[in-house]
């Protein structure tokens, strides 16, 4: 319990890191008294928002990793790098080239079609494997999900070459970031991760007999089919929202749940939750950690998780003798 | 069974240079080979001509020959501009870029036994790239840094993701797993710089990380044919020994050969490859990844001139295609060859008689 605890009291400091510190000075004894209304402004408009939608972004992606981990029965399955945020991504070009621009809800729309549909095919390359003699290994998945990358990329340029305005805006959108958070679109983008979050984290116990045979999971009475469904309509909920709210970011849904197998919570059950809590937390410290790093300028989150998650990949690597690598 | 027999010509005939050697004995395959061979090289020569030809003004053979051979009317000197200087350096650049490409490629994939690990998969374009961009983090004079700074970039994430895998060939797939943990790694660092730089240099940067031929010149051709000669005299002298490795570390150890250094040079001068081809175009990928295969496929097991052959091709290809598919706009290289190899790699990947041949590969080791 004592890393629980730490957890949390780490979360504690980080939200009032993330709300203290930034551009424009807020001090905290000026709050007090509300005298100062230049400081509530950037408090409740700018900053409040942002910890927000990073607490429940990180919240989902540490969620979604572990949902598609299990799912997948491979520790190596996360959204960023098995193409279910380029299938989000794509989605949005599509739209994009299509309508010729998107609001918020029809760029959410289209995002978590792109994810559900991206969440499948994944589901559909992994199932695929098992059984057969072809065995996807968990890094053949990788590689499947890294051509499925490239070939999304590709069709993305190849829709978005047409308007060069167009495509500067993409560039930018596809640079994940929480600054483009703003107050008004709160509710919408929270909507379908909290939802994804119910979902996932309220059927943690069923969802958990994924990790059994499909015969063993139907004899203690699951139904093995619909669990899947389930998986795959969290996943879907939790990277598509992530996506379109702030962009694609990978390497959290690898990181978090993987760090929450070494910190110890191994059994399927609190391995959902502390992933979802160590998202969060990894997430809020890497926007914290941006905000002061380049200070004038915001560092790209994506860019962010991945300079935490790649290391970690090759730790488990080296470390880990079970992920099938050497056959 | 291949590999064996292969191995067992190429020392028999140490002393013949390795780009010279033609195998001896009545293989059915020789004949066809050649074939094929000379089938692919009129195939290059067919795409390269076309893509003088093609583009936005259609020119036909004989005004690009009265361009080339240089005519004396005004309307000759304004194709002979279009032509010489706009489309001949284009098109050049094109076959060595994918040359270099193709033959880096293969000599990864013999090394690290694994027909996936290719410079673009394992993070070599990427490192490459982000020695290119990061030359204007330290000075802010020219966009891209000099051609060396590609190559440095290319050796030193070839460097680390070997010392992060623990080797090239002993540890299965775990190689390319690493890889691409590295090439995620470089491109964070890349999008780090695209966000702190200005905007003018940032899209001028993201326009580059695509991987274009839309600008290749002259003066950019120098260093990389060079450098490709010098690679490809340097490697004569070790290619029997690359014969040898494809049997696998122990076997290439009993029959006497120095593994370590072999590796080593190969590596290094596959490394070299790479990252010139990204000092010329930028990152194209997956022609490393395809030609190979290609070659190998339809050429025997170490095909050195079909690697660059078929690289050569994909590459013209793939700037012929992206010049003409959406006429007036010009897709980049780079994302035409990640629309076509993506599937491909896909295919590969799910194919089944694939996965049981490298893993059958991978238990070997």
């Amino acid at each position: 319990m004592n890393r629980g605890l730490a957890g949390a009291g780490l979360l504690v400091l980080l939200i009032g890191a993330a709300l203290l510190f930034g551009p424009g000075r807020v001090a905290p004894a000026a709050l007090w008294s509300g005298a100062d209304e230049h400081a509530r402004m950037v408090l409740l408009q700018l900053r409040l928002p942002r910890l927000l939608a990073a607490l429940s972004v990180g919240a989902a992606l540490g969620l979604a990793g572990a949902l598609m981990q299990l799912l997948t029965r491979n520790p190596l399955a996360e959204p960023g790098l098995l193409g279910v945020n380029s299938g989000a991504t794509l989605a949005i070009a599509v739209g994009l080239s299509l309508q010729g621009s998107l609001g918020a809800p029809g760029l959410l729309a289209w995002a978590l079609g792109g994810a559900l549909l991206g969440t499948l095919g994944v589901l559909a390359l992994a199932r695929r494997s098992r059984g057969s003699r072809a065995a996807l290994s968990p890094l053949r998945l990788l590689l499947a999900g890294l051509a499925l990358a490239a070939t999304a990329r590709g069709l993305m340029a190849f829709l978005l070459l047409m308007d060069q305005q167009g495509l500067d805006q993409f560039r930018f959108w596809l640079q994940a970031s929480l600054a483009r958070v703003t107050p008004q679109q709160l509710g919408l983008g929270m909507v379908p991760l909290l939802l994804g979050l119910a979902l996932g984290l309220g059927a943690a116990r069923p969802l958990s007999l994924l990790l059994l045979d499909d015969e063993l999971a139907a004899g203690l009475g699951a139904r093995p089919g619909r669990l899947r469904l389930l998986a795959v309509l969290a996943v879907g909920l939790l990277a598509g929202g992530a996506v379109a709210w702030v962009g694609p970011i990978a390497f959290l849904g690898f990181a978090a749940p993987y760090l929450a197998r070494s910190l110890g919570w191994r059994e399927p059950l609190p391995q959902l939750w502390a992933s979802a809590g160590l998202g969060a937390l990894c997430l809020l410290g890497a926007d914290v950690l941006g905000r002061w790093l380049t200070a004038p300028f915001e560092a790209p989150l994506s860019a962010l998780m991945a300079l935490l998650g790649a290391p970690l990949l090759v730790l488990a690597l080296r470390r880990d003798a079970s992920l099938g690598l050497r056959r | 069974m291949k590999a064996a027999i292969a191995a067992g010509r190429w020392q028999r005939s140490r002393w013949l240079p390795g780009l010279l050697y033609r195998p001896a004995g009545s293989w059915a395959l020789r004949p066809r080979a050649r074939a094929l061979k000379g089938a692919l090289a009129l195939a290059l020569l067919g795409l390269f001509w076309l893509s003088l030809l093609a583009g936005e003004l259609w020119l036909s053979s004989g005004q690009a020959w009265r361009a080339l051979a240089g005519g004396s009317s005004a309307d000759d000197a304004m194709l002979a501009f279009l032509v010489i200087e706009v489309r001949l350096p284009r098109a050049l650049a094109a076959l060595l870029v994918g040359a270099s490409l193709g033959l880096a490629g293969l000599l990864l994939q013999t090394l690290a036994r694994n027909r996936l690990a290719s410079p673009d998969v394992i993070g070599v374009h990427d490192g490459a790239v982000l020695a290119l961009g990061a030359g204007l983090w330290f000075s802010g004079e020219a966009l891209l840094g000099p051609w060396w700074q590609a190559l440095a970039g290319a050796l030193l994430t070839l460097a680390l993701v070997l010392l992060c895998a623990g080797g090239v060939g002993r540890q299965g797939q775990r190689v390319l797993v690493v890889g691409l943990a590295l090439a995620a790694l470089a491109r964070a660092g890349f999008e780090l710089l695209l966000a702190t730089v200005e905007l003018t240099h940032s899209s001028a940067l993201y326009s580059f990380s695509m991987g274009s031929l839309l600008a290749s010149s002259y003066s950019q051709l120098g260093p990389i044919s060079l450098a490709l000669a010098a690679v490809l005299l340097l490697l004569l002298p070790w290619l029997p020994g690359l014969a040898l490795l494809q049997l696998g570390e122990s076997q290439a150890q009993l029959l006497g050969l120095n593994v370590g250094r072999h590796r080593a040079v190969l590596l290094v001068l596959a490394a070299t490859l790479a990252g010139l081809a990204v000092s010329v175009a930028g990152p194209i990928g997956f022609v490393a990844l395809l030609a190979p295969l290609l070659a190998r496929r339809w050429l025997g097991p170490l095909p050195l001139l079909g690697a660059s052959l078929s690289g050569a091709g994909l590459t013209l290809l793939a700037d012929l295609l992206g010049r003409l598919l959406l006429a007036p706009v010009e897709l980049p290289a780079g994302v035409l060859s990640s629309l076509l190899g993506g599937p491909l790699l896909l295919w590969l990947l799910l194919r089944p008689d694939a996965a049981d041949a490298a893993d059958a590969a991978d238990a070997e080791d």
